[in-house]
């Protein structure tokens, strides 16, 4: 290694830690704010590690009486519910969006890629009436159906890209040993693609927990509220009281951020692959 | 066959998506509001009534926020862009802990947005609030301000959270466009000896131009119909110069019950995506033959 490039990658590592300090940031202030007592948090200046740490916004988010734990409950049952619909049609569907030749196929991606881009706002009071007239306001149904769709564009579209790659090869041999359609889908083709299948999960699984719109508008009743919508409403009522906010905060993201430490890999091939190649 | 698979997913978008859509349009030539809710017989039809009303009032609302959507969606993806540009250069660079650099910065895309939105309420908040202290520690200000209650302000600070949860995207999109560039490229053109700046202007935007048009099409169409992030920090306000499209039309909706009106809105906001979503489709059947 040259000298000149020895002396370009420090640089590099150095911008590097600069740039990372810089956008961790924010998160590193979520965590030492709700470490921090209320008479640290609006001292000026204000630590940027507390003298005084305390574990209490936690305790007092644990808590049996707060709504963060139900929040989180609820989520949960929302954000599986709504990624087990996403992954049961969109596999079927990028399978045959991939492997067969029919005339309405174009047609059927354009649909699928469109419905990607659409905004919530624009389904959110014909859902709203619909799910009034058949009874699904507040119940877990009404997020987990309309939270579904945000994850079933996305999925079709990653896996259909892990369909393309598995070579046609397969499915002849598969078809010439006497393997009908399905078989060869469940035994081989299904297999091959479960890397794409966790991608298409873990997708769904964090738009669903994400979102708010949906969650706000469906659930009124606070004991059936996910977590994003908890948390909004706790704000409004506890303006400034930021340690439990912030101590809130991070129980609800924790699920997308342990996702994260695991599944790294796997979220970065999904959101390039789903964007670029579609 | 191949059809008889994606029926289900088909049909499920189209009873949550399609139908509703269609419904919508509907609506938005009624006059569904909080008293015709409930009594189908007093609904009819008023053609084109909400349209007009949204745009021509007075002091329309909606036009207002056409503008900060657009205020909105300009400053966020450019300076996504041009920073997410800047860290794909450098971390398709090979350097020691690079990958883990990468890896974590990309977390703030995946957080809840209600999340990020609170935090960052909090961070630019008058009083406790951290922006507030640095800026006054390398005194860009005298005192703090209230970033939030004034309405330029509010706009920049609704931007800059925006442009912290959009980087990752970029950065990814544009390195997995700059992966592509073979190495020997480069090598060619420091044998011409072209400069470093020769050689991106020259060689590395126009071959990665493909992923650029991807980054800033769906960019585009994420940033105009943000809803959470905006509405969590400042609901709109204040004033309404903070507010979008959607807030504007969620607010119809929901807090005044004009649903018709609301429907209205979202449908502006639908023609706008529509007119971007076209381009982009047409630029992704140029690259590559989906079929």
């Amino acid at each position: 290694m040259g000298k000149k490039e020895k002396r370009s990658r420090i640089i590099a590592f150095a911008l590097g830690m600069i740039i990372f300090v810089i956008l961790i940031f924010p998160l590193y202030w979520m965590v030492v704010t709700a470490l921090k007592t209320q008479v640290e948090i609006f001292q000026i200046p204000t630590p940027l590690w507390p003298a005084d740490l305390t574990l209490d916004a936690f305790k007092a988010q644990i808590s049996a009486s707060s709504d963060t734990l139900r929040g989180f409950k609820n989520s949960a049952i929302i954000a599986v519910g709504a990624t087990a619909i996403s992954t049961l049609l969109s596999i079927p569907a990028a399978y045959g969006l991939a492997r067969f030749r029919f005339g309405m196929k174009k047609a059927l991606i354009l649909f699928f890629l469109i419905t990607q881009m659409l905004p919530s706002t624009l389904v959110l009071t014909s859902l709203y009436i619909m799910f009034s007239k058949v009874k699904l306001l507040n119940t877990y149904w009404a997020p987990i159906l309309a939270d579904a769709t945000l994850g079933i564009p996305f999925s079709i579209i990653i896996l259909r890209t892990y369909f393309l790659s598995i070579p046609k090869e397969l499915d002849e041999a598969a078809n010439i040993d006497g393997c009908g359609y399905w078989k060869s889908f469940f035994l081989i083709m299904l297999p091959i693609a479960k890397p794409g299948v966790i991608v298409a999960a873990v997708f769904s699984f964090v738009y669903a927990w994400g979102d708010l719109i949906y969650g706000i508008t469906f659930i009124t009743d606070p004991t059936k509220r996910p977590i994003t919508s908890s948390i909004y409403n706790y704000v409004q009522q506890y303006q400034t009281l930021w340690n439990s906010t912030m101590a809130f905060g991070i129980i609800a993201i924790s699920p997308v951020v342990l996702i994260f430490i695991f599944m790294q890999k796997y979220i970065v091939s999904g959101l390039t692959n789903g964007a670029v190649k579609a | 066959m191949g059809f008889l698979f994606a029926l289900p997913a088909a049909i499920y978008m189209l009873v949550f998506i399609g139908y509703p859509m269609i419904q919508n349009i509907i609506l938005s030539f009624k006059n569904v509001d909080v008293y015709t809710f409930a009594q189908p017989a007093n609904q009819k039809f008023v053609g084109l009534q909400n349209y007009i009303e949204l745009f021509v009032s007075g002091n329309s609302i909606l036009t207002k926020a056409i503008i900060n959507t657009l205020v909105f969606t300009v400053g966020s993806i450019f300076f996504q862009f041009i920073i997410g540009f800047a860290l794909a250069l450098l971390f398709n660079k090979k350097f020691p802990g690079c990958s883990f650099f990468r890896g974590v910065t990309m977390i703030s895309w995946l957080l809840p947005v209600t999340v990020a939105g609170l935090l960052f309420k909090f961070m630019f908040a008058s009083s406790g609030g951290i922006i507030n202290q640095f800026l006054v520690a390398l005194h860009i200000l005298d005192k703090p301000m209230d970033w939030l209650l004034q309405p330029k302000s509010a706009m920049v600070a609704i931007i800059v959270a925006n442009i912290w949860i959009g980087i990752p995207f970029n950065m990814m999109l544009l390195i997995t466009g700059l992966t592509t560039i073979p190495s020997d490229v480069y090598e060619s053109c420091n044998l011409d000896g072209a400069n470093k700046v020769q050689t991106l202007f020259w060689v590395t935007i126009p071959m990665i131009k493909p992923a650029i048009m991807s980054v800033l099409t769906l960019g585009f169409v994420y940033t105009f119909k943000v809803f959470d992030l905006v509405w969590v920090m400042t609901k709109g306000g204040p004033i309404n110069s903070t507010e979008l499209v959607s807030t504007y039309a969620y607010r119809l909706s929901f807090e005044e019950f004009q649903f018709s009106k609301g429907a209205a809105a979202a449908n502006v906001l639908f023609l706008i995506l529509l007119v971007v979503g076209i381009f982009y489709i047409k630029l992704i059947n140029e690259e590559e033959e989906i079929m």
